[in-house]
């Protein structure tokens, strides 16, 4: 690590850098410099241009105007190898991992040491060993990165980073997939690293993470920085106003209550599924937001799979709308009803390389095909009315989704389901990596589509969002439900104790 | 990092992979018409539409099941096999008829078989097409007999031998057949489920596409596609004759991959296939115009077969 006491402490510094794509102003005119030994977050809207940011800092994207300077030295990075070369490095908003290697072969990927032509393999051994070492991340090297859970998939990714010796390291939304209490020891890490002289560039959507390691916040809207400022000087409120532009206001909307005569939508008797969850049941009415809490891994999305006809039932029922679904496909529950905004946006949401308006007419094609094919005109209309009223922020209906920030690409799969009217809406960590301002809006989706009588199911990690947003919430632990809990039993400290509970 | 070139490169390419091969078809078309005598000639451009008849009627069902993310090596063996057993219904019964619709129906059925091996076994496809081009081979030789078929009546020939207005029947059921893909994979709901599967199989099923089904059908009418290509072909040279030539296939990739088609699935145009096809057919026409040796077509063909998979290995890692 750098040596603190030499020269000055900045790092990195960027002078009047723009970069467009396309008709897009990703980044204007901006003025930022990162010094050693300090943690600097990059707050904003989704779209503001903190992930274009990072990547020109790492030489993903060469800005269109602008200098930078590394230690006082201009540079021009042309691709991230000669990022890397000087110690710039990233953990991506994205896992870039090889799933059938070794974590100590992605550790060391690409700088194995060798002797003569071949790789020394104990050597390369050691030295992994000896980063986790020097770091106190210790995981074993032998094992497929792809058997490992989410967070110590990022350990390798970040092991991956310091095994370079980094000077510099961008973390893009690190704790966007992880349950909160693996948020927090990434956080201390982030400090720890800091404190050992690297430069960190931490961007994330969660304000009381960054108040909480930084010690400067910056601030982007619409590509512009709008200011710099030393953590101490922020609060919470004064971030949200800085990130939207308007005044605070509450961070949920409020909450009618459903009609509790009404009989329920959705009936789930005693479903269960070898290995993933057992003999759950839950009823939900028109117009309710049931919350589905729990650790990650304790079997939620696999339920909520089920339920939506992705995966087969080993024993119980299902009755939907009056109809018995215990052994439909997806097909046959979107037929009736259902709509699932799933939990990994780019795995199991979006098909990245095609369109907007591909993507958000797919499951209701039916509805615009007729004996001469597809009805262009209609379709383009629905979805660009739906796209309206979802807020997505893009350049045309016509431009492949990839080109859009995360937060957007989230809006689409609420776009998609609100195609097909349904009336049970399934979403599954539904503001994953989406800013302050397009959050409130998903609530406020959320929120009206209940209000207009539609059953909402809502797995969430944040206990926030889960207090804030249900009627009542069913704490599943290590695939049973552990507790349910409504009204006066709604407790934060409630949902924590079921979910950690054995079940 | 997935990105490995700069921004400026990859607009290039990604502008070389959409409309290149129009630029460079066009090129080369107003090339040869001002250089070479005899190629824009009314007669030269009916003999090439008929030649690349079979391949065109293949290569845009081709084009479908590559975006639905397979490969399907056995068109070749559809295309040796299927007329031969048409000419075996021809022979036994004299209906033509009846000739060309088993042909087809045995076409299909070996999509079919091929669509099973891939959705339901889970075999990749293609080493899945390339054991089930052996059995439809082996199929072919058993047939016939082993040895070459002719049509027993005169009207066989006539199938793509017929004119129209001048213009062969066999160009103008391709010209019908790449119609019809061209608005299957545009204007239907099976054209934006190929694209949802091939792009991103696991969303294609959550949002209720039956990926399994699409795969199979693109299987299926494949099989169909090289049967009637095959049955023209045979219709044309007035016979049939069993072998294990590989050859038509890839003829037929070389057209779908030079039109930019993705091999990764999720990406690819009919309409560009086409044009691919057509400049292939026109370098080798114009070095056959020119009297130039063959064994520099296949040296620039090559090339430009792996100019064509570089842009797409280079648009593949942007998307990454
Ligand atoms: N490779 C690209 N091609 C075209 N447009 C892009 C590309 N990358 C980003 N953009 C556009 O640039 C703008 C800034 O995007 P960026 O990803 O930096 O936003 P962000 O602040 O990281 O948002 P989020 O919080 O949603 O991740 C957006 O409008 C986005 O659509
Ligand atoms: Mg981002």
């Amino acid at each position: 690590m750098a040596d603190l006491t030499s020269q000055n402490k900045t790092l990195l510094t960027l002078s009047g850098v723009s970069k467009h794509f396309g008709g897009t102003q990703a980044l204007v005119g901006v003025d930022i410099s990162f010094e050693r030994g300090k943690v600097h977050s990059l707050i904003g809207e989704n779209g503001a241009g903190k992930s274009t940011l990072g990547k020109v800092l790492l030489g993903v994207h060469q800005p269109d105007a602008g200098e930078m300077m590394l230690d006082g030295e201009a540079i021009h990075l042309r691709n991230p190898a000669q990022g890397n070369d000087r110690g710039l490095v990233g953990i991506s908003q994205e896992l870039s991992l090889l799933q059938n290697r070794s974590v100590a072969d992605n550790i060391s990927l690409g700088r194995e040491i060798t002797r003569g032509p071949f790789v020394d393999a104990k050597k390369t051994r050691e030295n992994v060993l000896a980063t986790m070492e020097r770091f106190n991340m210790h995981l074993d090297p032998d094992v497929h990165v792809g058997a490992l859970p989410v967070a110590e998939q990022q350990k390798v990714e970040i092991l991956r980073a310091l095994s370079r010796d980094a000077r510099l390291i961008v973390f893009d939304e690190p704790t966007a997939r992880l349950a909160s209490h693996q948020a927090e020891q990434l956080l201390e890490l982030v400090r720890s690293l800091a404190n050992s002289g690297a430069a960190i560039v931490y961007v994330s959507h969660f304000l009381d993470e960054v108040l909480k390691v930084s010690d400067t916040i910056s601030i982007l809207r619409n590509g512009k920085l709008i200011r710099t400022s030393d953590r101490k000087t922020e609060t919470r409120d004064s971030l949200i106003v800085g990130v939207t532009g308007q005044e605070v206001q509450n961070q949920f909307p409020p909450l009618s209550p459903p009609d509790l005569q009404a009989p329920p939508v959705l009936s789930v008797r005693g479903i269960s599924r070898a290995g993933e969850f057992e003999d759950i049941s839950l009823d939900i009415r028109p117009g309710e937001i049931l919350g589905l809490a729990g650790l990650v891994g304790s079997g939620r999305s696999e339920v909520a799979h089920a339920i939506y006809g992705a995966s087969p039932l080993d024993k119980g029922q299902i009755s939907f709308a009056g109809a018995d679904l215990s052994k439909a496909s997806v097909s046959d529950c979107l037929k009736n009803g259902m709509a699932l905004v799933p939990e990994s946006r780019r795995d199991q949401g979006l098909m990245l390389s095609r369109s907007l308006l591909e993507n958000v007419s797919l499951p209701h094609l039916r509805q615009f095909s007729g004996v001469l094919g597809l009805n262009k005109k209609r379709e383009y209309e629905e979805v660009d009315l739906r796209c309206k009223e979802t807020r997505v922020k893009h350049e045309g209906l016509r431009h492949p989704v990839d080109m859009l920030s995360g937060g957007n690409q989230q809006k689409i799969l609420f776009a998609r389901a609100a195609v097909g009217q349904p009336k049970l809406l399934i979403a599954d960590e539904p503001t994953r990596g989406v800013d302050v301002g397009a959050k409130r809006s998903i609530y406020d989706l959320i929120v009206n589509l209940a209000n207009q009588g539609e059953a909402i199911l809502l797995i969430s990690s944040e206990i926030e969002e889960i207090m804030g947003l249900c009627h009542r919430v069913i704490v599943m632990s290590r695939g049973r439900i552990s507790k349910e809990l409504v009204q006066d039993n709604l407790t934060e400290q409630a949902v924590m104790n079921a979910a950690f509970s054995g079940g | 990092m997935p990105l490995l070139v700069g921004d400026k490169m990859q607009k290039l390419v990604l502008f070389a992979r959409n409309y290149g091969i129009a630029v460079i078809t066009l090129l080369l078309f107003v090339l040869l018409a001002a250089t070479t005598d005899g190629f824009a000639t009314e007669r030269n451009f009916r003999n090439i539409l008929d030649q690349q008849s079979t391949v065109l009627i293949a290569a845009s069902f081709m084009t479908i099941a590559i975006i639905a993310g397979n490969f399907d090596v056995s068109v070749s063996a559809v295309f040796v096999t299927a007329p031969l057993f048409a000419l075996t219904v021809e022979n036994a019964t004299g209906s033509v008829t009846l000739a060309v619709l088993v042909g087809i129906i045995v076409g299909l059925a070996m999509g079919a078989f091929n669509g099973l091996v891939v959705t339901r076994f889970k075999v990749n496809s293609f080493i899945g097409t390339l054991a089930t081009s052996f059995m439809f081979f082996g199929a072919g030789y058993l047939i016939s007999d082993r040895s070459l078929m002719r049509p027993a009546g005169d009207i066989y020939q006539q199938i793509a031998r017929t004119r129209y207005f001048g213009i062969t029947s066999a160009t103008w059921i391709a010209i019908i057949v790449v119609i019809i893909a061209a608005l299957l994979l545009s204007r239907t709901r099976f054209g934006r489920n190929v694209f949802a599967t091939g792009g991103n199989q696991e969303a294609a099923r959550l949002a209720g596409v039956n990926v399994s089904r699409v795969q199979a059908t693109t299987f299926i009418l494949l099989g169909g596609a090289a049967a009637l290509a095959g049955i023209l072909n045979s219709s044309r040279s007035i016979s049939a004759q069993p072998s294990d030539d590989f050859s038509f296939v890839f003829t037929v990739l070389t057209a779908v991959i030079v039109g930019g088609t993705s091999i990764a699935g999720g990406q690819g145009a009919i309409w560009r296939t086409i044009t691919a096809a057509f400049f292939l057919a026109f370098l080798s026409n114009g070095f056959n115009l020119h009297q130039i040796d063959p064994i520099w077509q296949r040296l620039i063909q090559g090339m430009v077969i792996l100019l064509a998979v570089g842009v797409d290995a280079w648009t593949q890692r942007r998307a990454g």
